[in-house]
């Protein structure tokens, strides 16, 4: 079998024509004096799809959309197409901190860091290929009993559920953030009396601010919440915000990685009662627990921020390789009826607002309760990059980055 | 980018007939290429050596680990190793932040930091504590008492030591929070400590320590998964109870780091491997810790609720005054606290009985958590000085048990006022035993508290006291420092001055009433607030 072959033998294929390029759901990165030569240089290297005969292997680098990339009929449907991708797992803003040389795909879990590396890439004349497959909103999961404690404390609602118990709360996000300022314990708003006893304090467990995208999402949400319902705008409201909410969110201590995986883990509930994580990581469980269990799993449930965000991975093409797995993870059919099964929204039609008509259907097919968002909710904005990247740095006391002139 | 070419009749032959575990070989996978990592791992980590034959067979990467004991708490040196494998990173992230930072990390298995006890004391135990579930401030209290006597491994050298210690210590700040330098500032952790009687540079030596000296202990504190298998061993005369503290418990994660970047392909072989169902239940088997995988059925004594995890702290400062405070394991020196009493004639009555009742929570009577870290202590000294115009009385017991703290009570309960209050003498009086006890035992920490309800009117004068307290030998007088209690009509001002001047603080029980018909005193409060304070 002539697997491993040095590179210099392998056979190489003529590109007859550059991977097809339209400009829906595709943005170049930067509007610079040379991205047309990029953009060749990244057409050139592209190679024709030819199932089984050619298996192009992708080095990518990403966070949580690994879940994403590692499902076997992901991996399945991929191969079929020629592709097999090989995952370096790390957290978003750490993605964007490392050196992407060899790789020919990163996929940051959301804009933020997908913009440091775009904008990086394009300052040494490198620009690349922006691919926005699907999008998920940032969700506080936890469990019935912590829910139902903050339904009673009148910090959450639960939102009706005809076919059993809510699966779903929306969470007041001001007197949540105020019950962690305050720092009061789950033994005030009397989580004993739901069957628990713990007397930690209130507060929502985030990844390391410094690396991971939805840690710094959520230090978005909680600066839009301290500030009024609005994300600073100039430095110095920035600075003053940063350090309004830093005793907020570095009360959990030293954070630990994985939230989605110890929040599903049977110890998860003594772990951290709330995570905050994406809401296709929890759709998916419960999509993966009717169907082996058959029924979904009644003691985990979620709370929707009363304030709103809906994270945009973005799959980051360093190659043309790279491209052509973004173009088809975008484009193609199964695929994205794939990333829906998965919990994903999709992109299209849903600017973040409701769930998508699709996803709707599906979970509704399969007897899962179909989140609803109230009109009431206020959708948040985060800060511009420049601003949200010194918040993080104040808040985690962050190491620089790489190529920073500070 | 790597690209493999496949002849393509030979494989459509093979894919139809094979596996798709196959197929991924035959569609140009380098996976068979043998590839030798080196591992430096915890010593909790060579249990798993034996199944690393498996792993070199099913994917080609042969680790080689390296068990070290100062694996965890030593930044990895990356020429010499590909991976680290330890039970826990929180050291290294805490001290050495940018030797760990963005490293590839996966979690293999968890298990707690839990406390063994021997039955006859976990029957004794239990029956002292409302529907018997047992906290850390139950362990510290009978530590304090002699009655549990432990092993835990030293923290500054082991992780489950060091997850020990922020366990406890987290427990004794009862906030609810991460440990903040405040709360730290005084330690509360003597009495517990007191009780250690075993100790080991890693958490398989402290095992084996304590087998070959179970009379000298009768509880263990370590990971559950430790004590599990030494129940299993038959390596003892009695089998521990394990108990999972109330008031919550650290948990080990034994993650696997990519320190090579170079080593990702091989790396995410070997991690997708051990995450493997079929890996996760032998782990278990042979280890008893905790499997990561949700799907993997749990032996039945690992179905107990793990316990609710504490925050652990972020700041290295917290870790490094929690590991100077706790010291050598191995050799412990005494504290001693010399606790001048203001017996003037104002303090006949209400302020009086608060004395006492506060005197009597410290030597056990205070129920709460804090009052069960905060009490006396077996081993310590300490020192009573009733004074008036004059020193009246001074009285020194070391603790060894209930009849010293009787005696203590006794020297307090006595009345025999005087008339006046010379706060200045008698403070002198306290340097003066202090250096004594020094010059005998120059290892001893020693504390003085000052309790007065009155301005300063016998004996000699502020100034003159600040001249003698320059003269003191340099031990004494930067090393005892003075914490006044305001009390009544004292000068707290005087107080605080007094407290900087010798590295102290004051506290203030203003309100001489007892704060409810069950609480404490704010007498009672303020003591417990600056024991251990140092």
């Amino acid at each position: 079998m002539p697997a491993n072959r040095p590179a210099s033998e392998e056979p190489r294929l003529a590109v007859t024509r550059p991977p097809r390029v339209r400009p829906r759901r595709r943005v170049l990165a930067l509007a610079l004096p040379v991205p047309i030569v990029g953009l060749i240089l990244l057409m050139a290297t592209g190679n024709l799809l030819l199932p089984l005969r050619q298996v192009v292997t992708i080095e990518a680098k990403m966070a949580s959309k690994r879940d994403f990339f590692q499902d076997p009929e992901v991996e399945r449907l991929l191969m079929k197409h020629g592709f097999r991708v090989h995952i370096t797992s790390m957290g978003s803003r750490e993605i964007a901190n490392q050196d992407f040389e060899g790789y020919d795909v990163v996929f940051p879990s959301g804009q933020p860091a997908a913009d440091l590396i775009s904008r990086e890439r394009a300052e040494s004349n490198r620009p690349v290929l922006l691919y926005r497959p699907f999008v998920s909103p940032i969700v506080l999961a936890t469990y019935r009993s912590y829910a139902e404690a903050l339904v009673d404390a009148d910090v959450a609602e639960a939102q009706p559920n005809p076919g059993g118990r809510p699966m779903y709360y929306t969470l007041e996000m001001t007197p949540f953030v105020k019950l962690t300022e305050e720092g009061r314990r789950w033994s005030d708003i009397d989580i004993r009396g739901h069957g628990v006893e713990n007397s930690n304090k209130i507060l929502a467990q985030t990844s390391d601010i410094c690396e991971s995208n939805s840690a710094g999402t959520y230090l978005g949400l909680v600066a839009f919440v301290d500030n009024d319902n609005d994300a600073p705008d100039d430095e110095k409201e920035a600075a003053r915000v940063a350090q309004e909410i830093k005793p907020l969110l570095v009360e959990q201590g030293l954070p630990s990685s994985e939230r989605a995986e110890t929040y599903l883990s049977p110890d998860g509930q003594s772990i951290a009662p709330i995570s905050v994580i994406y809401e296709h990581q929890f759709l998916a469980h419960q999509i993966r627990h009717r169907a082996e269990k058959g029924a979904p799993d009644d003691e985990r449930v979620l709370l929707y921020p009363s304030t709103r965000f809906v994270t945009e991975p973005q799959l980051v093409a360093l190659t043309g390789d790279g491209a052509r797995l973004g173009e088809l993870v975008s484009e193609d059919p199964e695929l994205q009826h794939r990333a829906m099964e998965l919990g994903f929204r999709a992109r299209n039609g849903n600017s973040g607002g409701t769930t998508g008509d699709e996803l709707a259907e599906f979970l509704t097919r399969r007897h899962i309760p179909v989140p609803t968002t109230s009109s009431n909710d206020t959708r948040a904005v985060l800060p511009p990059l420049p601003l949200l990247e010194q918040m993080i740095k104040t808040v985690g006391d962050c190491p620089d980055r790489k190529g920073d002139v500070r | 980018m790597r690209r493999g070419a496949v002849p393509l009749m030979p494989c459509l032959a093979l894919c139809l007939t094979l596996m798709a575990a196959v197929l991924t070989a035959c569609s140009g996978d380098d996976g068979d290429d043998p590839v030798r990592l080196r591992v430096l791992a915890s010593p909790d980590l060579a249990v798993l050596a034996p199944l690393l034959g498996e792993l070199k067979a099913e994917t080609g990467v042969d680790l080689r680990l390296d068990p070290r004991p100062d694996a965890e708490t030593t930044a990895p040196d990356r020429d010499r190793y590909d991976l680290a494998w330890l039970s826990s990173d929180r050291y290294l992230r805490l001290t050495a932040r940018s030797a760990v930072q963005g490293l590839q990390r996966t979690a293999t298995m968890t298990s707690p930091v839990v406390v063994g006890l021997q039955p006859d004391v976990a029957r004794e135990l239990r029956a002292k504590t409302p529907g018997g579930r047992l906290t850390w401030a139950d362990i510290a209290d009978a530590a304090a008492t002699g009655t549990v006597r432990f092993g835990m491994a030293d923290p500054r050298r082991s992780a489950s030591g060091l997850a020990a210690l922020v366990g406890v210590a987290t427990a004794a700040a009862g906030t609810g929070g991460a440990l903040r330098p405040g709360d730290v500032s005084c330690d509360r952790l003597r009495g517990f400590r007191s009780g250690q009687t075993l100790t080991a540079d890693t958490s398989p030596a402290l095992i084996d320590t304590y087998v070959d000296h179970q009379d000298e202990a009768n509880a263990l504190i370590t990971y559950e998964s430790d004590l599990l298998a030494l129940n299993a061993s038959g390596r003892l005369d009695d089998r521990l109870e394990v108990v999972r503290p109330e008031d919550g418990m650290v948990l080990a994660d034994f993650p696997l780091l990519l320190l090579d970047a170079a080593q990702r392909a091989a790396y995410a072989k070997v991690t997708e491997w051990l995450q493997r169902d079929s890996v996760q239940q032998e782990i278990m088997r042979r280890t008893l810790r905790r499997p990561v995988s949700a799907t993997v059925t749990r032996d039945p004594q690992l179905r107990e609720p793990v316990g609710n995890a504490l925050y652990f702290p972020d700041q290295p400062a917290v870790i490094d005054t929690l590991l100077a405070d706790y010291g050598d394991p191995g050799r412990r020196t005494a504290s001693q606290v010399v606790f001048l009493l203001d017996f003037s004639g104002s303090m006949r009555g209400a302020r009086m009985a608060a004395l006492r009742e506060a005197f009597a929570d410290l030597s056990g009577a205070d129920a709460t958590a804090s009052g069960k870290f905060a009490r006396f202590y077996r081993g310590e000294r300490l020192t009573v000085v009733r004074f008036g115009g004059r020193v009246l009385e001074e009285r020194t017991v070391t603790v060894a048990g209930p009849k010293d703290l009787r005696a203590l009570a006794d020297t307090v309960a006595r009345g025999g006022y005087g008339d006046s209050t010379a706060v200045w003498s008698a403070l002198d009086h306290g340097y003066r035993t202090a250096a004594r006890e020094l010059a005998d035992d120059p290892d001893r920490a020693v504390s003085l508290v000052l309790m007065t309800d009155g301005e300063n009117n016998a004996g000699i004068a502020y100034a003159e006291f600040v001249r003698r307290h320059k003269a003191l030998p340099a031990p004494v007088r930067t090393g005892v420092h003075t914490y006044p209690v305001h009390f009544g009509d004292a000068d707290a001002a005087e107080l605080r001055r007094v407290a900087a001047r010798t590295g102290g603080r004051m506290v203030d029980a203003a309100d001489s009433s007892p704060s409810g018909p069950s609480g404490p005193s704010s007498l009672s409060e303020a003591f417990k607030e600056i024991r251990g304070c140092h």
